[in-house]
C-alpha cells in the first residue's frame, strides 16, 4: 500500500559517460531529421572545417616534413597555445558553446556531480571543432615522429589528445562561469567589466606577437617558446618535440600540469554547473523599486526614449531597448561589440606609432596606418555591429507571437527595432571613431571615420533586416547566453558571412572614396557616409518590412524552439 | 453586421506537421456572444486549430473568418477584433506587469490615457499589483496566465480566444477568470476557449465541440452534446477512454 520511500538501489545501473555521448548523437541527429537543408548546412560546415584542418596539419607537420628542428618547439609552443587561447575567448566573443545537452535537464536526476560533468564533458569532446582541431594539431606528431622516431610520436600524440582536452575543459569552465556571472544582476556589470579586460588584454598581446615577430632573434623567440612551454598553455603540445630532441624527462612532468589543469577546470566548470542547473531562465530577482510613479505607459518608456510619441512605434522601441540591456544574451552582444570594436582598429591601425621595432621588415601591412586602412578597420566594426541583428527575431523566441497577434506591419516593426539597437551602437560607433582617431594621431580623420561606420552600418541594418526575417532560427531557451543549437551553429556561421560579405561589398564605396578623393574626403567623408548609411537602414526596413508582412506566422515558427 | 456573421468561423482547416496529421478540416461557427468550449484530449489539435484561427499558424488548407472578416486575406481588421491568449507561447517577459499591459496596449493602437486607466484597474482586480516591478520571467505560472489574459483583454476585443486559460491558476483566481469572463460574455462579447476542467466547461458554456484526432467528434449547445449525462461520460465515450484495470503498473504498489 504505502511506497516504501528508501527503494532498492540494487537494479540501478551505473549511468557512464557513453550514456551521454549517445544521447548528444541522438538529440543533433533529431535536430537534423526532415531539415534537409540542416544536413547540407552541417556537411557544407564540416568540409569547410576539414579544409582548414587539412591545411594547419601540413602548416604544423612542416618542421618535420622540412627536416629544420630549429623551429619544431617554436611552432608547437605557439599554434597550441594560440589554440588553447582561442578556445578559451572565441566562445565568448563570437561562437558560444554547443549545448545541445541543456545542462539544466539532467537537475532532477540522480547523477552525481562527478557523473554528470565527466559525461556532459564527453559529451562536448563530440563535435565538429573538436574533431578538426585534433586533425590540425596531429601535424605536431608528424614532426615530433620525424625528429624522434616512434617513441616521440607516440609521446606526442598523448600530447595532443590532453591538449584537446584542455581545450574543451578550458571552454566550458569560462563560458560556464561568465554565464553564472551574467546570470546574477549584482555582478553583471563586473563581469562585462572582466571580459572587456580580458579582450582588451589580447591586443597588447598581439603586439608583443608582432613586435616579436619583427624581431627576427630566433634564438630568443624560442627562449619564449620554451616558458610557454611550461605553462598549461604549451605544456601538452611540446612534450613530443622534447622527447625527440633529448629531453625525455620533461615529458611526464608537463603532461601532468596538463592533467592538473584539466581537473581543475573541469572542477571550476562544475560549480558553475550547479548553478546552471538550479537557477532558471530568470535573470535573477528584480531590484525592489518602490514608489512607481505614472502610469503604466510611463513606465514601459526608458528615460532615454522618454521624448517618443506614446504609440505603437514608441512601444516597441522601448520594449526592444529594455531588452537590449535586460536580455542576458542581447546584453553579451553588446559587449561584444564595444570591446571588439575598440581593440580591433587599435591592433590594426597601431603599428604606425611608437611601435615599430623594426621598420625594414617585412610586418609592415600594420605599418603606417592610411585613410584606406582605417576606412577598412572602421568598415570591419560597422560590420560587425550590424550583423548583431542578424537573428533579431531569434532572440524573441515565441514570445514574438505577440507582434503577430497584434498584426505589427513589417515595416514599423524593423524600422522600431533599428531604432532601439541604434540607440546603444550609435554612441559606441562615435566613441570608437574619437578613441581610434586620437590613438593613431589624426584628429582630422574624425570625420570620415564616422562616416564610414555610419555607412557600413546602415548598410548592414539593410542586409541583415532580410537575413533575419527570411534566416532566422530558434535559440535555446537556457539560462547561458553563450548556447547554441549544434545544428544553429553551422547556419549561424553561414549566415553571418553571408551577411557580412554582402555588407562589405554595400560599402566598399566609402573605402575606395577614401582611397580616390584625398583631402576632399576628410570633410566630405561624414555627410556623405551619414546619409548613405540612413538610406540605406530605411531602404532595408521599407523593403524588408513587405517580406515579413507575407511572412510573419513562418517567422515565428522559425524562432519558436522545438521543445 | 453582428447579426449575419458567427463571431468565429472556421472552414476545413488543416494542418499537417512533417507528413503527420495534426488538424483533419475542422468547420466550427461560433455565435457571437456564445461562451463556447473546445474540449480534447492532449494531443487532438486545440492548440493547433486554435493558433490557425488567430492568425499564428498558417494553415495548409481552409480558413478562418473573425465577425466575417477573413484571418488570413485581411488580417488587420481581423485582429483587430481579437483579443489572443496562446498556449505554450512566451511573453514578452523580460518586462514587468505593468510594462507588458502597456506594450500590448499600445501596440493595438490605444489612447495612453486609456491604456494607463484600464492596465491599473486590470492589474488590482488580478491582484497583480503587489508584484510591482517584479519581471513577469520571475512571475509563477499562474501570475503569467493571469497577465496573458490581461494583456488578451486590455484592448476590449469582440471575440476572445483563450487556450487553457484556467490551467495553473488558483481557486479563487478561477473563479475571478470566470466571472470576468462572464461579464464580458454578458456584455456582448464572445469567448472561445479550449479546457481540460469539465466542471468549468460545464458551468459556463453556452455551446461545446470535442476535438479528437484532429477531427471535430461532437459539436453543439451544451445540452445537445451533453443530453441527460454528464460532460464528462460524453467526453470519455467520444475520446475512447481506458480505465486501468489494476494488472498493468503493478510495481506503483509495492
Ligand atoms: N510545431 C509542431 N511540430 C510538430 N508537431 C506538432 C507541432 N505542434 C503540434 N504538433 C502535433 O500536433 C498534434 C496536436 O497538437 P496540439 O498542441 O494542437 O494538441 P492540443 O489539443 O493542444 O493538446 P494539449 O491538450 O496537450 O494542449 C500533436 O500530435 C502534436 O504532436
Ligand atoms: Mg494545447
Amino acid at each position: 500500500m504505502a511506497v516504501p520511500v528508501t527503494a532498492p538501489a540494487s537494479q540501478v545501473r551505473p549511468v557512464s559517460a557513453r550514456h551521454f555521448v549517445k544521447l548528444k548523437l541522438r538529440v543533433m541527429g533529431n535536430n537534423f531529421r526532415g531539415q534537409g537543408w540542416r544536413v547540407a548546412l552541417f556537411l557544407v560546415g564540416s568540409l569547410i572545417g576539414l579544409w582548414f584542418a587539412v591545411g594547419a596539419f601540413f602548416g604544423l607537420a612542416a618542421p618535420g616534413l622540412a627536416g629544420d628542428d630549429r623551429y619544431a618547439l617554436l611552432v608547437a609552443a605557439f599554434a597550441g597555445g594560440l589554440t588553447v587561447l582561442g578556445w578559451l575567448l572565441l566562445p565568448l566573443v563570437f561562437f558560444g558553446v554547443d549545448e545541445t545537452l541543456d545542462p539544466a535537464r539532467f537537475a532532477l536526476l540522480p547523477l552525481s556531480r562527478r557523473t554528470l560533468v565527466t559525461g556532459l564533458f564527453a559529451a562536448a569532446l563530440v563535435s565538429v571543432p573538436t574533431v578538426a582541431v585534433l586533425l590540425a594539431l596531429s601535424g605536431l606528431v608528424v614532426t615530433a615522429g620525424v625528429f624522434g622516431g616512434w617513441s616521440a610520436a607516440l609521446v606526442s600524440a598523448v600530447g595532443v589528445v590532453c591538449g584537446l582536452l584542455l581545450c574543451v575543459a578550458g571552454a566550458r569552465a569560462v563560458t560556464g562561469a561568465f554565464a553564472s556571472m551574467l546570470r546574477s544582476r549584482r555582478v553583471r556589470d563586473l563581469a562585462a567589466v572582466l571580459l572587456a579586460v580580458l579582450a582588451a588584454s589580447l591586443g597588447p598581446l598581439q603586439l608583443a606577437g608582432v613586435a616579436a615577430i619583427q624581431d627576427t632573434d630566433w634564438d630568443r623567440l624560442t627562449g619564449v617558446a620554451s616558458v610557454i612551454g611550461w605553462t598549461p598553455l604549451g605544456a601538452p603540445w611540446t612534450v613530443g618535440i622534447d622527447v625527440a630532441q633529448g629531453r625525455a624527462w620533461a615529458a611526464p612532468v608537463k603532461l601532468l600540469i596538463t592533467l592538473v589543469t584539466i581537473v581543475a577546470l573541469l572542477a571550476w566548470w562544475s560549480r558553475s554547473l550547479e548553478s546552471a542547473m538550479v537557477g532558471a531562465a530568470s535573470a535573477g530577482p528584480t531590484r525592489a523599486r518602490p514608489g512607481v510613479t505614472g502610469g503604466v505607459v510611463a513606465q514601459l518608456f526608458p528615460r532615454a526614449v522618454g521624448r517618443l510619441r506614446r504609440d505603437r512605434f514608441g512601444a516597441l522601441v522601448s520594449r526592444e531597448a529594455r531588452y537590449w540591456w535586460r536580455d542576458a544574451r542581447r546584453r553579451a552582444n553588446l559587449i561584444t561589440i564595444a570591446v571588439v570594436g575598440l581593440f580591433v582598429p587599435v591592433m590594426v591601425n597601431f603599428g604606425g606609432q611608437g611601435f615599430t621595432i623594426d621598420s625594414d621588415q617585412g610586418f609592415s601591412a600594420a605599418g603606417d596606418s592610411s585613410p584606406v586602412l582605417v576606412s577598412l578597420s572602421m568598415l570591419f566594426v560597422g560590420l560587425l555591429a550590424a550583423v548583431t541583428l542578424a537573428n533579431q527575431f531569434g532572440f524573441d523566441g515565441s514570445a514574438y507571437a505577440a507582434n503577430v497577434v497584434a498584426g505589427v506591419p513589417g515595416r514599423l516593426e524593423l524600422r522600431a527595432r533599428i531604432t532601439a539597437f541604434s540607440l546603444y551602437v550609435l554612441p559606441m560607433l562615435a566613441v570608437v571613431a574619437v578613441v581610434i582617431a586620437l590613438v593613431i594621431g589624426e584628429p582630422t580623420w574624425i570625420g570620415f571615420m564616422a562616416g564610414a561606420l555610419v555607412a557600413t552600418y546602415g548598410a548592414g541594418l539593410a542586409v541583415n533586416s532580410f537575413v533575419s526575417v527570411l534566416g532566422a532560427y530558434s535559440l535555446p531557451e537556457t539560462s547561458n547566453p553563450f548556447a547554441m543549437n549544434s545544428g544553429a551553429g553551422v547556419v549561424k556561421g553561414m549566415l553571418t558571412l553571408l551577411a557580412m560579405a554582402a555588407t562589405g561589398a554595400l560599402a566598399a564605396p566609402m573605402v575606395l572614396a577614401a582611397a580616390l578623393l584625398g583631402d576632399t574626403w576628410l570633410w566630405l567623408g561624414l555627410p556623405l557616409g551619414v546619409a548613405y548609411g540612413v538610406g540605406a537602414a530605411l531602404l532595408g526596413a521599407y523593403l524588408a518590412g513587405d517580406v515579413l508582412d507575407r511572412r510573419q506566422p513562418e517567422l515565428l515558427a522559425l524562432v519558436t524552439p522545438r521543445r | 453586421m453582428t447579426g449575419e456573421h458567427p463571431a468565429l468561423a472556421l472552414r476545413g482547416l488543416a494542418k499537417s506537421f512533417d507528413g503527420k496529421v495534426a488538424v483533419a478540416g475542422v468547420d466550427l461557427d461560433v455565435p457571437a456572444g456564445s461562451f463556447y468550449g473546445l474540449l480534447g484530449p492532449n494531443g487532438a489539435g486545440k492548440t493547433t486549430t486554435l493558433s490557425m484561427a488567430v492568425g499564428l499558424l498558417r494553415p495548409d488548407a481552409g480558413g478562418a473568418w473573425v465577425l466575417g472578416h477573413d484571418v488570413w486575406a485581411d488580417p488587420v481588421t481581423a485582429k483587430q477584433l481579437l483579443g489572443v491568449m496562446p498556449d505554450g507561447v512566451r511573453l514578452f517577459d523580460r518586462l514587468s506587469g505593468a510594462e507588458l499591459l502597456a506594450y500590448h496596449g499600445l501596440l493595438r493602437g490605444m489612447d495612453p490615457a486609456v491604456v494607463d486607466q484600464r492596465a491599473a484597474e486590470l492589474l488590482d482586480v488580478l491582484a497583480l499589483a503587489d508584484a510591482g516591478r517584479t519581471l513577469v520571467v520571475d512571475y509563477s505560472a499562474g501570475m503569467k496566465k493571469k497577465i496573458g489574459l490581461a494583456c488578451a483583454l486590455l484592448h476590449g476585443p469582440r471575440v476572445l480566444v483563450l487556450d487553457e486559460p484556467f490551467e495553473a491558476v488558483d481557486p479563487v483566481s478561477a473563479a475571478l477568470i470566470r466571472d470576468i469572463l462572464k461579464r464580458y460574455v454578458a456584455g456582448g462579447g464572445t469567448v472561445v476557449f479550449s479546457s481540460h476542467v469539465m466542471e468549468v466547461v460545464q458551468r459556463l458554456c453556452s455551446h461545446v465541440a470535442i476535438l479528437a484526432g484532429g477531427t471535430i467528434k461532437r459539436v453543439g449547445t451544451l445540452e445537445q452534446v451533453r443530453g441527460d449525462r454528464s460532460l464528462e461520460d460524453v467526453f470519455v465515450e467520444v475520446v475512447g477512454g481506458r480505465t486501468a484495470t489494476g494488472e498493468e503498473l503493478a510495481w506503483l504498489s509495492r
